[in-house]
């Protein structure tokens, strides 16, 4: 193996948010409704803490999405 | 003629990032898990009285300034395996005794670097990238002791027998010796101060009164020794995981198992089974933790090894950030003993075992992959499972 292949890695997304934000977009697919949201933080420790919003969702096509905001660099995620 | 390489204070100069930084400081090794002796200690600090393996709140009463830096045993190993390398780069077969300090036979090598003792030495020297003491005596106690007595940028070599020049020494050089080490005290209560007085007593009292230690030291005393046995070079394989948080217990376990399924995939490994490994770790609070294990008899099993391995892991002095196993010792390919009793089971892991390897020469090493649970409870969903290499 080239290296430790974790799996569920997170892939970069395009969300498009609320002024409050909750997503309203996710790569491009209107989100319909917000199943759940709760906040992750962890090693704050260490000095790479780490700090991040998720929100279950689900889309107007009917697909559940698991995206989170990293409130440290400020990028989205899709995690599922 | 047998050659000595002794690097003073060695894994004090690895620890501290150079021999710069130790200039005018007293600094030690702190003690392994907080309390005990201290490891070695820098020259401003002997100047105070300190001495490696004094107890922690003996050396900070005699010298209230020392700084204790955290042991780091796994950059002492990686610079330690390559102080040797450049001395197996000239040619000699080493026999390394622990950090900084090892020997070898000049035997052999005099062709190669000019015909003479000395010019193997400089050849040594030459190769070494950090000051070191070099002695040749007749056997390798005496170039030991050479190497003890000579100054750093120095070269000695003891032409004479080496009886006679171990015999003015006192008898605390065999405490260099781990057989002999716990003599010197009961040596000197009963008078013994140097070796000659050591080598005039008959060797059949020394053994009747200290058995084989005794006999041992008597022999060494006496200018007799062993030759060097030099260390077979193998690469050493190595696989790492880092540990995204201060994980212990069973987390520590599961992190354990999937470097073993890691390092038993490894093509290097050509079906050799391991006879020895070394588990490390980077601690989370600076520092690092070592651990050498040496199998029982070699194996190839993930669940032996496993058993073998875990308790180690309890040694551990503060959470790890990366944890490292690294096969040190390879055994003979694993054998396919046939069982008394006919068993489909083993029959069945076999045939699985041998579709295994047919894959991954076909496919590549990720051809056989398993799901591996690490923290399922973890609230970050990538730290919870990951790929390991399947093994049957």
């Amino acid at each position: 193996m080239s290296g430790p292949r974790r799996l569920a890695l997170p892939r970069t997304a395009r969300v498009r948010a609320a002024p409050g934000g909750q997503p309203l977009a996710v790569d491009g697919h209107a989100i319909a409704h917000v199943r759940e949201s709760w906040l992750v933080e962890d090693r704050w420790w260490t000095d790479q803490p780490l700090r991040r919003r998720y929100w279950e969702l689900v889309s107007e096509t009917g697909r559940d999405l698991v995206v989170f905001h990293d409130l440290a660099d400020g990028h989205w995620f899709r995690q599922r | 003629m047998i050659a000595c390489v002794l690097i003073p204070r060695f894994e004090l100069v690895v620890a501290a990032g150079g021999l710069e930084a130790l200039a005018g400081r007293a600094v030690a090794i702190a003690p392994d898990g907080g309390s005990g002796p201290i490891g070695e200690v820098s020259g401003a600090a002997q100047a105070f009285g300190v001495h490696s393996g004094m107890a922690l709140g003996e050396a900070l009463a005699r010298c209230p300034a020392l700084e204790l830096l955290s042991a780091d045993p796994i950059a002492v190993a990686a610079a330690w395996e390559r102080t040797l390398g450049t001395l197996e780069g000239i040619g000699a077969g080493v026999e390394p005794q622990r950090p900084g300090l090892a020997c070898f036979s000049l035997d052999g090598l005099r062709r190669l670097h000019g015909g003479s003792d000395e010019l193997v030495l400089a050849a040594a020297r030459r190769a070494l990238d950090r000051p070191a003491r070099l002695a040749a005596a007749p056997t390798r106690f005496c170039a030991l002791a050479g190497a003890l007595a000579t100054r750093p940028r120095r070269t000695l070599i003891i032409h004479d027998g080496a009886r006679a020049h171990l015999a003015p020494l006192p008898v605390t050089l065999l405490r260099s010796r781990e057989r002999t080490a716990w003599l010197t005290d009961a040596l000197k209560r009963l008078g013994i101060a140097t070796l000659g007085e050591l080598a005039a007593l008959p060797r059949a009292s020394l053994a009747d009164r200290f058995g084989a230690a005794g006999s041992e030291a008597h022999r060494l005393a006496c200018g007799e020794d062993d030759p060097p046995r030099p260390r077979r070079i193998e690469t050493p394989l190595e696989e790492s995981l880092e540990l995204p948080e201060a994980t212990g217990g069973p987390g520590l376990e599961r992190a354990l198992e999937v470097l073993i399924d890691r390092l038993l995939a490894r093509p290097e490994r050509r079906g050799r089974t391991l006879r020895a490994a070394t588990l490390a770790a980077r601690l989370i609070d600076g520092g690092s933790w070592r651990s050498g294990v040496t199998f029982r008899e070699a194996l190839a099993q993930p669940q032996r090894m496993r058993l073998a391995l875990a308790p180690r892991l309890a040694a551990l002095p503060s959470p790890a950030s990366v944890l490292t196993l690294t096969a040190e010792r390879f055994g003979p390919p694993t054998g396919e003993q046939r069982a008394l009793l006919d068993q489909a089971d083993e029959h069945r892991r076999a045939r699985l075992r041998e579709a295994i390897q047919q894959m991954r020469s076909a496919a590549g090493a990720d051809a056989a992959l398993r799901v591996h649970c690490l923290e399922l409870d973890s609230r970050v969903p990538e730290r919870r499972v990951m790929l390991t290499p399947f093994e049957s």
